[in-house]
């Protein structure tokens, strides 16, 4: 009992990451129709960065996340100006820029290990350590789940409350009626692109300071985001957040009494029940 | 009489063809041209960038002093991607057909086994100084080993666990052949010493999240946890098993600086057992190179680097040995051939090494100790005991 409420601790820490992840690739992937899978590079680069606040400048945990959102923003928008928006213009077809997104990655993988070097990174941030009875858990993973929760908090108000989140509700519904009544596309276009990569930036750090960063962590990530997001139903901010919840249990729990080699197949599996049971995801746009 | 006359002609065949084979005049090339197929992308590029630099360091070397007998080095080198067998067959081929190399530098289980057949079939020596799995053994007579294989390792950690007392063992191993070999061979041997085996946990190589196989391990309770993987999941064990309050020794195979990077104090009072590469001036030749590599590259060698420096200078003697019997010496057939005949070479970590039957060299190997983020050595396990 002791090992099933661990895993279950484990699983609901692991599912706020993949949340967080699956918010921001999800927030860009509804808004635009772009699976801009050169996130998990953005996601990569962010976390670089705080590494390289922290350990060059001796900078605390949030300056050093604050440093890597704005790089993520300015990576993130440059993805979108450079790449996207040019294929946008010239109407290519949607399997374009996926292949671009792909090849994205790997360039901006590259890039990364070329201004940071190869090796795995981390940084010195103190973490404390707690038990609740049998139950560990330390700073960081508090700091994933509370994370997790004031990002979902800030957005939720962003989208209801401002002009250009009620914009971006509008794009996600139709992008076609959004243009017609007057919404100004691509302005929206990048201002999710900087807003999926600031989530990136923050999800970063933190895997930063509990796992380390390599150049390679991206594709897990986006891989992960891209799960919860398809499990939770594209476009539905409380499916991708149950989508990465339920990946990160499962993940978890599945494992109780199976052996661990078979960790990576679980996102998979999990990923194809929901494909062949309720394509649509757990939560489908209601308004659609 | 027909048996007499037989007899006399064979004699007489033997007699004209042994002078003749002796002295044909070796049949040289421009230049000495061979293949390293190393992982120079993908999540083991470390591994690629300290055995490339070393192998290049070595041709250099080579070359500075006027080649092989007169004639130069030339190193191709491919990218396996950190592992991808069909990566490995992929470069192989480009290197025998394109390049047209005789012998191939090769890392990683995955590739160099599956780039075996591809040796065997085609006569080219491979050298071996990165592959640990225990798979790779008896694949074919051209392989060569100079890095000790991943199960030996595994014992000689588990030998070490037992000069310390230790009970029962949990172990966390990469999901891979190499981490199956070192459980297939540590598996007995622990049971043998009459201590029970509490958990056989497994990770993926660039594993980001292990929390569930650590937590797994913690309830568990046991004395000591053997790491069967190498570098940098070795140090995100090390920093997860602390983290989660796994206060028993923990035991491996490796500690690299990315290990040291991850792990930082969580790595203190870990042990490992690994090749031994230190300078010594027993050695001048350690020294030399040690020092060679670090004003090329600006830091020290690795085992890795030194494996790699070792299997050119290896590559080098076969040639200059076949190269003295003459004839058409440069193909891997007889490059292998020449060192089975005579299988002790000039070792950069002692003065020579000599290959076992299975083609693997034997070495020494040693323990490790990391005090205050350094590795501090404790004393050499002899595996023959």
């Amino acid at each position: 009992m002791d090992l099933f409420l661990q895993l279950l601790v484990n699983g609901f820490i692991n599912g706020s990451n993949y949340a967080l992840l699956g918010i921001g690739f999800g927030l860009i992937f509804s808004t635009t129709g772009i699976v801009h899978f050169a996130y998990g590079s953005v996601y990569t680069f962010a976390a670089y960065v705080a590494w390289f606040l922290a350990t060059s400048f001796g900078l605390a945990l949030l300056p050093s996340m604050a440093g890597a959102i704005v790089a993520a923003i300015v990576l993130g928008v440059a993805c979108y100006t450079l790449l996207y928006r040019p294929l946008e213009l010239r109407r290519a077809p949607p399997l374009i820029p996926l292949i671009a997104s792909l090849g994205l990655n790997i360039v901006l993988e590259n890039l990364n290990a070329i201004i940071f070097g190869s090796g795995v990174r981390s940084a010195n941030f103190t973490s404390g350590v707690y038990f609740a009875g049998p139950v560990f858990f330390t700073s960081v993973h508090i700091w994933q789940v509370v994370s997790c929760a004031v990002v979902v908090a800030a957005l939720v108000l962003f989208l209801r409350k401002t002009r250009y989140g009620r914009a971006i509700l509008a794009m996600t519904d139709d992008p076609n009626m959004a243009r017609v009544v007057g919404i100004d596309t691509k302005k929206v276009s990048y201002i999710v692109f900087a807003l999926g990569s600031a989530i990136s930036a923050v999800a970063a750090t933190l895997t930063l300071m509990k796992d380390g960063a390599s150049t390679h962590m991206g594709f897990t990530a986006v891989f992960m985001g891209f799960v919860a997001v398809i499990v939770g139903g594209v476009g539905s901010l409380r499916g991708v957040i149950a989508g990465g919840l339920l990946l990160g249990i499962v993940e978890s729990l599945g494992l109780w009494k199976i052996s661990t080699e078979w960790q990576s197949s679980i996102a998979f599996i999990v990923l194809f029940i929901m494909i062949m049971l309720r394509p649509q995801g757990l939560f489908s746009i209601a308004r659609r | 009489m027909r048996k007499f006359l037989t007899a006399a002609v064979a004699a007489a065949a033997i007699f004209m063809a042994g002078p003749a084979m002796a002295q044909e005049p070796p049949k040289d090339p421009d230049a000495f041209r061979f293949g390293a197929i190393l992982a120079m992308s993908g999540k083991g590029d470390w591994y690629g960038k300290v055995m490339s630099r070393a192998v290049l360091l070595a041709v250099d070397e080579i070359n500075a002093k006027g080649g092989v007998d007169g004639i130069p080095l030339e190193v191709v080198i491919e990218d396996h991607k950190s592992g991808v067998a069909k990566e490995g067959v992929s470069a192989m081929t480009r290197l025998i057909n394109i390049s047209g190399v005789q012998a191939v530098l090769t890392s990683f289980s995955p590739p160099t086994q599956a780039i075996a057949p591809i040796a065997d079939q085609q006569g080219i020596l491979v050298l071996n100084g990165g592959g640990t799995s225990m798979a790779l053994l008896g694949l074919t007579d051209m392989m060569f080993h100079n890095r000790t294989l991943a199960s030996d390792l595994a014992i000689a950690a588990a030998m070490r666990a037992q000069e310390l007392g230790l009970g029962n063992m949990a172990q966390l191993a990469w999901k891979n052949d190499a981490g199956e070999s070192m459980i297939a061979a540590a598996d007995p041997f622990w049971e043998k010493t009459g201590k029970s085996i509490v958990a056989t946990e497994y990770m993926e190589i660039g594993a980001a999240n292990i929390d569930t196989q650590v937590a797994k391990i913690r309830v568990s309770n046991p004395d000591w946890v053997a790491l069967w993987a190498f570098s940098p999941e070795t140090g995100l064990a090390l920093k997860k098993l602390r983290e989660f309050g796994v206060k028993v020794p923990l035991i491996g195979v490796e500690y690299t600086g990315d290990v040291k990077e991850l792990a930082g104090a969580s790595a203190e009072g870990y042990e490992y057992a690994t090749d031994f590469f230190a300078p010594s001036a027993e050695n001048p030749w350690s020294e030399q190179f040690a020092k060679a590599y670090r004003e090329r590259y600006g830091e020290a060698p690795e085992f890795y680097a030194a494996n790699y420096y070792e299997n050119v200078y290896v590559l080098a003697e076969a040639i200059r040995r076949a190269r003295a019997e003459g004839g058409d010496y440069w193909n891997g057939r007889r490059l292998a051939q020449v060192i089975r005949k005579s299988p002790t070479f000039p070792s950069v970590y002692a003065k020579e090494m000599t290959y076992q039957d299975n083609n693997v060299a034997l070495k020494q190997v040693g323990v490790f100790r990391i005090e205050n983020g350094e590795p501090r050595f404790e004393k050499f396990i002899d595996l023959n005991r």
